[in-house]
């Protein structure tokens, strides 16, 4: 009601300030309109001159009388729409022919809807940031001309502290013993020897995992000309099938604000291999499916299963 | 009579090329109900038989393999100066190591060396001498089931059969103990429940990586074995 009534003022006082700008606009042109006709219809230069300076200033009295007068009547005006939460849109529920346009009510719908679609697209992107797939921030969305930009840092990390980080992981498991070099510039490539059961190549880029290879412990790692075979998979069934599962942890364990974090996780699970051909399957309790050992291992508990053994 | 004697079946552990646990013993068919190789059935039968359960299982054939071993003994020249019984050495070819001859001795240590080996046996006719009719081998059909390797061989001395050879290769796992249970889960599938327990070298070995020597000691020990075999078994030899 409280509203209403003080609309109802506001209306008055808007209608008093509608003609008080129409006063105000015809005595601007009144001081134009006399600049334009000058000085004439005086017989002397002395009456012409008296005259158009009386005239003059007249016009002027009434111009600054006007906008005196428009001054106070908006100060009676005010803000109307000042704490209206759609602001100066609000207005367009004064119009009075609601049936014909409910734009107003339209348009409130729109405002509820997108305030609550930033609220969920909020969450969303906070859950999503901790569980992210993406594994670095350049791959989606962004120009190729914009990419160097974006890089994440920790693409950029110095090899020293990749350095360090692999070597701690090394110190901290002595059954499994990593040799890093570099072969093709910055990117690392880790050869992880896991006691006499396994070994894996790993490609790093900075401390993403790119791709893993395991092969068998008396299995060749090596192309020809004696740097690490990336490409080539395993001859035996089993270590390809690790492969497989390996890929799959890498795509796991992800936390790109932590690489080094990842890097150690996924490690302590490749550890859990050197049980590959001793560990029966925790849900059937045999050695052999298909003629293939347990080859799956359990990220959180690290337990062995079969690979059509696993919930 | 010779029937009889081919109901032993033979077999042999063994991993990959280069690795594995070994395990010479004797799998008796006589007697095991489960087993339906009847009394009396010719190797090969038994051959037969099994053969079918490994490609019921799933098993490919891949080839055929060999394996044969000499005996020499020190010549009589020799042995008159040392004043002691001379040591028997084994010559062995495998074809798995085609360009490899294998020379052991009983309890010895075994040597791997180029086939030409061969021919400095010949040379050294004054000090060893081959045992007469001594030549004996197996040969077969190889079987690939995932990474398994099985080869089943008919065992001859001359001109009789005398038992069958069962080798089983696992070659992703190249420390023997870690893999004995996985071994025999396998050999049960497709020899039933009557297989061996675990043979002392799976575990006295420990941690060490398999080798092809150690293949060939299995098949020299295994050899022996059916050598020392009566010709007639007798009643209740089990
Ligand atoms: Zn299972």
């Amino acid at each position: 009601m409280a509203d209403v009534l003080s609309v109802g003022v506001n209306l008055e006082a808007f209608a008093q300030a509608i003609s008080a700008i129409q006063a105000l606009r015809s005595s601007v042109s009144r001081v134009f309109d006399c600049l334009k006709d000058g000085m004439r219809n005086k017989e002397t230069l002395e009456g012409r001159e008296k005259a158009f300076i009386a005239h003059f200033q007249d016009n002027l009295h009434s111009v600054n009388r006007d906008l005196n007068e428009l001054e106070r009547l908006s100060n009676l005006v005010g803000k109307p729409s000042e704490n209206h939460p759609l602001h100066n849109s609000g207005l367009l529920s004064l119009d009075p022919v609601q049936d014909k346009t409910p734009l107003y009510s339209q348009l409130l719908q729109a405002y509820k809807w997108s305030n609550k679609l930033q609220y969920h697209a909020g969450l969303a992107s906070g859950l999503l940031n901790q569980q992210s797939l993406k594994r670095s921030a350049n791959q989606m969305g962004v120009s190729a001309k914009r990419r160097p930009k974006a890089q994440p840092t920790t693409l950029v990390l110095p090899p020293q502290y990749v350095d360090d980080v692999i070597s701690r992981i090394d110190r901290m498991f002595p059954e499994m013993s990593i040799h890093l070099s570099r072969p093709n510039g910055t990117s690392a490539m880790l050869l992880v020897t896991l006691g006499k059961v396994l070994k894996v190549i790993v490609v790093m880029r900075s401390l993403f995992i790119d791709r893993t290879i395991v092969k068998g412990y008396n299995e060749n790692v090596y192309t020809e000309d004696g740097k690490l075979d990336i490409w080539s998979k395993s001859n035996y069934q089993v270590f390809q099938k690790v492969t497989d599962h390996a890929t799959t942890a890498l795509l796991h364990y992800q936390l790109p604000q932590m690489p080094d974090v990842v890097v150690r996780s996924f490690m302590t699970w490749l550890r859990s291999y050197i049980k590959l051909f001793q560990a029966p399957c925790q849900r059937c309790g045999k050695f052999l499916q298909d003629g293939l050992p347990p080859t799956w291992r359990d990220f959180r508990t690290l337990e062995a299963f079969h690979d059509t053994c696993r919930q | 009579m010779e029937m009889f004697r081919s109901n032993t079946v033979w077999y042999i552990i063994c991993q990959p090329p280069t690795a594995c646990g070994y395990s010479t013993g004797q799998l008796r068919f006589r007697g095991v109900s489960q087993m339906p190789v009847a009394e009396g059935k010719s190797v090969q039968q038994t051959v037969e038989l099994l053969t079918r359960k490994l490609e019921v299982l799933g098993a490919e054939k891949q080839g055929t393999f060999c394996v044969d071993c000499e005996t020499y003994h020190t010549a009589a020249s020799t042995l008159g100066s040392q004043g002691q019984a001379g040591k028997l050495m084994y010559v062995m070819h495998n074809s798995e190591y085609p360009l490899s001859c294998f020379a052991l001795f009983e309890n010895g240590p075994c040597l791997t060396a180029d086939t030409n080996f061969d021919v400095l046996m010949v040379k050294l006719k004054g000090f060893f001498q081959s045992a007469k009719a001594s030549k004996i081998e197996t040969r077969g059909t190889r079987y690939q089931y995932c990474d398994f390797l099985v080869k089943v061989g008919t065992v001859t001395m001359g001109p009789s059969a005398r038992g069958i050879s069962v080798e089983v290769e696992y070659g992703p796992c190249v420390v023997a103990s870690d893999c004995w249970s996985l071994l025999l889960e396998f050999l049960q599938s497709f020899l039933g429940s009557h297989t061996p327990g675990a043979p002392a070298v799976f575990g006295n070995r420990h941690d060490t990586v398999y080798g092809p020597a150690d293949t060939m000691v299995q098949y020299m020990e295994l050899f022996n074995k059916i050598r020392k075999q009566p010709q007639v078994p007798v009643a209740g030899i089990r």
